[in-house]
């Protein structure tokens, strides 16, 4: 069972592409990845946890409403990125702490694809020591 | 619900339950039954693939980024059959006299400590790689750090066979690292003793009763015992199930009645990951990650170790995001990375409790000196960085997101308290410690000086959650002096019981 809603996982690609930028450019099966990385990281983590990351996501879409009178997904790609600015840097000790946990799991769907390796320049080895020889 | 009986139950199979059950498997020849009840999985072979998500979530519990109750913290610990030795990096000190001291637990003495970790260091294949095993990662280190006139150390470690795939954290692909999976379980299992996978104890009831469930998992070995609800009873119990889980199932189990301190006196060395951009590729992720570390401010409260971190990892540990973070991220083959570690002192407020559903919750509260000795840590890392021949340097704390070269002189200005939030920077943890603490009297520990639990003659506990306070160092090593203390008394008294 995926912990996300279509919604809500349309909305964290939305977030996601100003945490990542590179997350746009994923293809189909790029953006499978992305999720079942998530879905499996949230399906071990406690129940409450799970829905505190839905109610932060939720918070995250409408929240620029009061500030700009348009959601999250309205904004233009400078003015998001000055909300999660915000809210990484300024705003209340939870709001700060629910951002990293979203960013974070942004991170381990796009970064923890091994597929994605060769274009951060990591491609690993089991021999790597062969490697240190060249 | 079907039921078992043994001898002797050790809860948990790292570095301490690994530990113990080997010493004890002799006991096995005089027809003595002993089980390790180990919740994780015992993973074959071909599933150590080295894949960091797939890995993380297979070895670690949630993934290795468990919240302390503010968040401000992750907890990264092991659940596999060998605990954590799965997945650290085999770094393998002998505890120094000065923390041993410092604790002054009465019959607790460094000399003894030092005598069994020898023994683990013979067993475990203990010591220095080669010179041209060494990465540029490890180099530049040792190299800035000995043209900035600090102390430097090269790591002892526990491989056989290394072929330097780099991914310790992730469990050998290799099969080369020697944790108790490799060394002390199988040497036990020979003996006779039984590990059960898969295995949670939740609760201990009564006079040496173990309510368990195993859990089916898609990966992994299956259990040697069926899915559902077992009973287990034991004469003697042995916990040691980590700083998190032992404290929780003594509080789950009702301990924590007669056991002020149950619980309380958690460290964790709290660690930051720094990270320095060369102009061009270093060799990093090729080799083993660990080869050196910087005790020269110790002091100062701080430790400096080498490391490389897989691209998850690195990516949630660099504060930021957008732009700037992914173009960072994009040059993973020229990222230089330093550890930091806190030495943290052990205080009561710090803790393990359980939530309503009995689960640990770990309350952490950075204490001023921490946040100061974190905030230094960044600023020596950076001047390492800078001398190791970095052009940029990231720190959490940073008032921007790169620190030029050309700014190097200017640290104070650009690495700032003001930036230290805990919550909007990454600290994480894998050396945890206490909840458990040994100690003379049951107001302020939980067991005397032999892990034995104080005015419980038949339960023991044998893993890092008996440090009185921090080790100072990666604590391995001692974890399985402890536990040989451990089963040294329960060899004596079992019988007794």
């Amino acid at each position: 069972m995926t912990p996300l809603n279509e919604a809500q996982w349309s909305f964290l690609h939305v977030v996601g592409r100003r945490v990542v930028p590179p997350l746009a450019e994923l293809d189909d099966a790029g953006r499978a990845r992305f999720r079942t990385i998530i879905s499996t990281a949230l399906a071990d983590r406690p129940a409450g946890v799970q829905a505190q990351i839905r109610a932060f996501l939720t918070l995250v879409r409408l929240a620029p409403l009061l500030r700009w009178g348009k959601t999250f997904p309205q904004l233009p790609a400078e003015r998001q990125g000055r909300f999660l600015r915000w809210l990484q840097d300024e705003a209340p000790g939870r709001l700060r702490q629910g951002f990293w946990g979203l960013k974070t799991l942004v991170f381990m769907g796009y970064y923890g694809q091994a597929e994605l390796g060769p274009s951060f320049a990591y491609t690993p080895s089991p021999t790597g020591n062969e490697h240190l020889r060249a | 619900m079907r039921e078992h009986t043994f001898d002797i139950v050790i809860v948990g199979s790292g570095a301490g339950g690994g530990a113990a059950a080997k010493e004890l498997a002799p006991l096995c020849r005089e027809g003595v039954r002993i089980a390790v009840l180990e919740w994780g999985p015992r993973l074959a072979e071909h599933e150590y693939t080295g894949r960091e998500a797939e890995m993380a979530g297979k070895l670690y519990f949630e993934s290795g980024g468990v919240f302390t109750r503010d968040r401000t913290m992750t907890l990264a610990f092991g659940r596999a059959y060998g605990g954590s030795t799965v997945v650290y990096t085999g770094t393998s000190l002998m505890i120094p006299e000065g923390p041993v001291k410092r604790w002054g637990v009465p019959g607790l003495t460094w000399e003894d400590l030092r005598r069994r970790s020898l023994k683990y260091i013979r067993e475990n294949n203990v010591h220095l790689l080669e010179e041209e095993r060494l990465n540029d990662n490890n180099r530049l280190f040792r190299a800035a750090c000995e043209k900035l006139g600090f102390r430097v150390e090269q790591f002892p470690i526990n491989v056989k066979g290394c072929r330097g795939a780099g991914m310790c954290n992730l469990g050998c692909p290799n099969a080369a690292k020697q944790g108790t999976h490799r060394v002390q379980l199988p040497a036990a299992e020979a003996h006779g003793v039984e590990v059960i996978t898969n295995c949670k104890v939740q609760r201990i009831e009564g006079r040496g009763v173990l309510r368990a469930v195993v859990e089916e998992r898609p990966w992994g070995l299956p259990s040697p015992w069926e899915p559902g609800e077992h009973v287990v009873r034991a004469r003697v119990v042995i916990v040691a199930g980590g700083a998190v889980h032992s404290p929780a199932l003594l509080l789950r189990s009702g301990f924590g009645r007669q056991l002020p301190a149950l619980g309380r006196y958690f460290t964790a060395h709290p660690a930051l990951i720094l990270v320095g951009e060369h102009p061009r590729p270093i060799t990093n992720y090729y080799g083993h990650p660990k080869s050196f570390y910087c005790d020269h401010f110790a002091e100062r409260g701080f430790l400096l170790e080498t490391c490389m971190y897989f691209p998850f990892v690195t990516a949630k540990n660099l504060i930021g995001f957008g732009e700037e973070h992914a173009q960072l991220m994009h040059r993973m083959d020229r990222l230089q990375m330093i550890l930091v570690l806190a030495l943290d002192e052990a205080l009561p407020d710090n803790r393990v409790t359980l939530d309503r559903a009995g689960e640990p919750v770990v309350e952490y509260r950075f204490s001023e000196p921490v946040l100061e000795a974190l905030l230094e840590s960044m600023k020596v890392s950076a001047r390492i960085f800078f001398a190791a021949g970095a052009e940029r340097v990231h720190a959490p704390a940073g008032e921007k997101f790169f620190i030029e070269r050309h700014e190097q002189d200017h640290l104070d200005e650009l690495i700032t308290r003001r930036r230290l939030q805990p919550g909007r920077i990454s600290i994480a943890s894998a050396h945890l410690m206490g909840g458990c603490r040994m100690g003379a009297s049951p107001a302020d520990s939980v067991t005397d000086s032999w892990g034995q639990v104080h005015g419980v003659p038949w339960l023991y506990v044998a893993d890092s959650s008996l440090f009185p306070n921090c080790a100072e160092i990666n604590p391995y090593v001692t974890i399985m002096a402890f536990a040989d203390r451990v089963a040294e008394a329960v060899r004596a008294r079992w019988r007794e019981v």
